[in-house]
């Protein structure tokens, strides 16, 4: 008999099991692996959803609306498309948007393009190109994975420049802390969506029984 | 280039000028500075004096009459028995109408998310009472209104819920009216009645508003007494014979005690566009954010400062001040106008709100900037005119925040 392949363990820190690293390492591998070079960060977080897959990908989709589920924007704006007026809000790699951020924070805009939008695989990524912050060359990627019917995994991962003066240690704690609190919002948006759905959806109650 | 957006800016008073010029008479007048002190002073003032006039565009006073008088009150040579008697009213009369100044402008933020409140007498059973509060909000603006509109009602609850006769200590009384506050702010959400207005940021996701906050520094000024309670790094500085007292400590991550505490609880502060708590936000003590509990605590630091002969004033007011205008300065620009506009008139009411808060109103498009003032209430020219010039310091300084600011006489049976 062929000897069964050792599963390799989950990236600490992570908080999968095996199994279910095992589920997504190839989603891993395809889409969430950087070359870091040196002055360079990365990292890879990841959120249980108790919801279809389908609708949090509704969500993380939006390009154009990212502050359904992102924290500390104000307002954000997709900038028009010369080269395709006939339909201004279709999303396709290469549109910008113009994030304005909330007050108190350090950064005020951020201008980031659309990389991918793989409706197939259910694959979202972002590059910041401009603006005012100190998050230089940041490539983020998105991915909506099934656990099971119910249950989605959602991976996030990024790579950035470390800032003069800070350390990598800094850069991932600021960026991570962002990213995990945006992760946790579209757990409840998703949940709050799936929930209102199935209400939607279930079937009226049958009619009571007239007694003549 | 932002603009300043500030009306009152493009037209300043004449007295704002004469102000100056008062500051420089009295820092030249001070004699018992050393030589060193007193160059550095001038030195200040003649940054205050080209700092004002390039914002007022305005000329040097031409009154020496008046020159010559302010040289002699700021010399503090003895007045004539007559002047004494028409200047001196009452120390009963002088505490019933508290003498106060205020300004709160939008500066070169995007929007306004300060808030002021200012409640005479509020406390009904025991009198002369006044309330003072100065909300710098982040994120959002509605932890900042939230406070202006309820915190002097908690504070008076939790100050008449000791026993009949026994007064709550005011230590006790503001930790639990900010915990009360932070509590009502983190609960809004789901205890927002049908009538009020939804908050913009609620339009987006609602039911989650943790990531707006609001400094916190209130003054209760009682005939005997200045309690002050302070979370965030908004701050009160009272000027006591011309030397500032610091009555709050600003609680800026970095602080020593502040990083112990943080890093005690599990949190991180990196310097990122300054020292931040997890990198996301410059103070470490506030009314609100709760997505950065425990680490960000609204539980204030209170003092209880008794009052005396030598107080002059109470400033309270947001960091968009305190991070250009050091607390001398600050102090030197008040007393100069409090020389300038001569002794407050005895027990005499003002006819209506000074220009400066009308202004603050008018700015935001309506949105009162601040609360508790009507037209009713007495208010202070000396004190308006300082508010507005350590506004105006402000702005030619190119604060890069809002910036709100409360001035309160304390002098005493002048």
């Amino acid at each position: 008999m062929e000897q069964q392949e050792e599963v390799p363990p989950p990236p600490a820190g992570l908080g999968l099991t095996a199994e279910e690293y095992a589920q997504v390492r190839a989603t891993v591998e395809a889409h969430h692996r950087y070359a870091v070079g040196p002055g360079q960060c990365s990292s890879l977080l990841a959120q249980r959803i108790h919801a279809p897959p389908a609708a949090v990908w509704a969500v993380v989709r939006r390009f154009d609306c990212p502050q359904v589920y992102k924290h500390f924007i104000r307002s954000c704006v997709l900038r028009p498309d010369p080269h395709h007026d006939d339909n201004g809000n279709d999303l396709r790699p290469g549109r910008l948007r113009e994030v304005s951020v909330i007050s108190g924070l350090p950064a005020s805009t951020s201008t980031e393009r659309l990389d991918l939008l793989d409706d197939a695989h259910r694959v979202f990524g972002f590059t910041i190109t401009g603006g005012e912050h100190r998050l230089r060359n940041y490539r983020s990627v998105t991915t909506v994975s099934q656990l099971d019917e119910i249950c989605t995994l959602v991976l996030e991962s990024y790579i950035v420049d470390v800032p003069d003066g800070n350390t990598e240690d800094d850069t991932r704690l600021f960026a991570d802390t962002v990213i995990r609190l945006n992760l946790q919002k579209l757990k409840s948006v998703s949940e709050a969506n799936a929930n209102a759905a199935a209400a939607a959806a279930a079937p009226p109650p049958p009619p009571p029984a007239a007694a003549e | 280039m932002a603009e300043i957006c500030c009306e009152e800016a493009m037209s300043p008073p004449a007295t704002a000028t004469a102000a100056v010029a008062a500051a420089v008479s009295a820092s030249a007048a001070a004699a018992v500075s050393s030589a060193i002190d007193r160059r550095r002073r001038r030195m200040e003032m003649r940054r205050i004096r080209i700092a004002s006039d390039l914002e007022l565009q305005a000329g040097e006073d031409g009154r020496p009459g008046k020159r010559q008088r302010l040289a002699r009150t700021a010399s503090g040579a003895p007045r004539p028995d007559e002047d004494s008697a028409s200047e001196r009213p009452s120390c009963g009369r002088t505490e019933e109408f508290p003498r106060y100044g205020v300004t709160a402008v939008c500066g070169r933020r995007r929007e306004m998310e300060d808030a002021v409140s200012i409640r005479p007498d509020f406390l009904p059973a025991s009198g002369k009472f006044h309330f003072y509060g100065v909300f710098d909000g982040h994120g959002c603006s509605h932890v900042a209104t939230t406070c202006q509109d309820r915190m002097h009602e908690i504070v008076a609850e939790e100050h008449n819920k000791g026993a009949s006769g026994e007064v709550a200590p005011w230590r006790d009384v503001m930790e639990k009216s900010f915990a009360r506050m932070d509590g009502e702010v983190g609960n809004r959400a789901s205890t927002r009645s049908d009538d009020e207005p939804a908050c913009p940021c609620e339009q987006q996701t609602p039911s989650r508003r943790d990531h707006a906050g609001s400094t916190a520094v209130v003054a209760v000024v009682s005939p005997t007494q200045v309690v002050v309670a302070n979370a965030g790094d908004s701050r009160a500085v009272i000027s006591r014979a011309g030397v500032p007292v610091a009555l709050s400590v600003d609680h800026k991550p970095d602080r020593p005690d502040e990083l112990e505490r943080i890093e005690a609880a599990g949190g991180r502060v990196i310097y990122w566009d300054g020292a931040r708590v997890l990198g996301v936000l410059a103070m470490s003590r506030a009314i609100g954010d709760g997505y950065l509990k425990p680490y960000v605590t609204s539980e204030p630091e209170v003092t209880v400062t008794e009052r005396t002969d030598d107080d002059e004033c109470l400033i309270l007011a947001s960091d968009g001040l305190w991070d250009v205008v050091t607390n001398e300065m600050a102090c030197e620009v008040v007393r100069a106008c409090f020389h300038n506009n001569g002794p407050p008139a005895p027990a005499a009411r003002p006819s209506g709100v000074p220009s400066s808060a009308e202004a603050a109103e008018t700015e935001n498009g309506g949105a009162a900037s601040v609360k508790g003032i009507s037209k009713a209430e007495s208010s202070d020219k000396a004190c308006s005119d300082a508010a507005m010039l350590l506004t105006k310091l402000a702005l030619a300084r190119r604060s890069a925040d809002n910036v709100s600011v409360v001035v309160v006489d304390l002098r005493r049976g002048l």
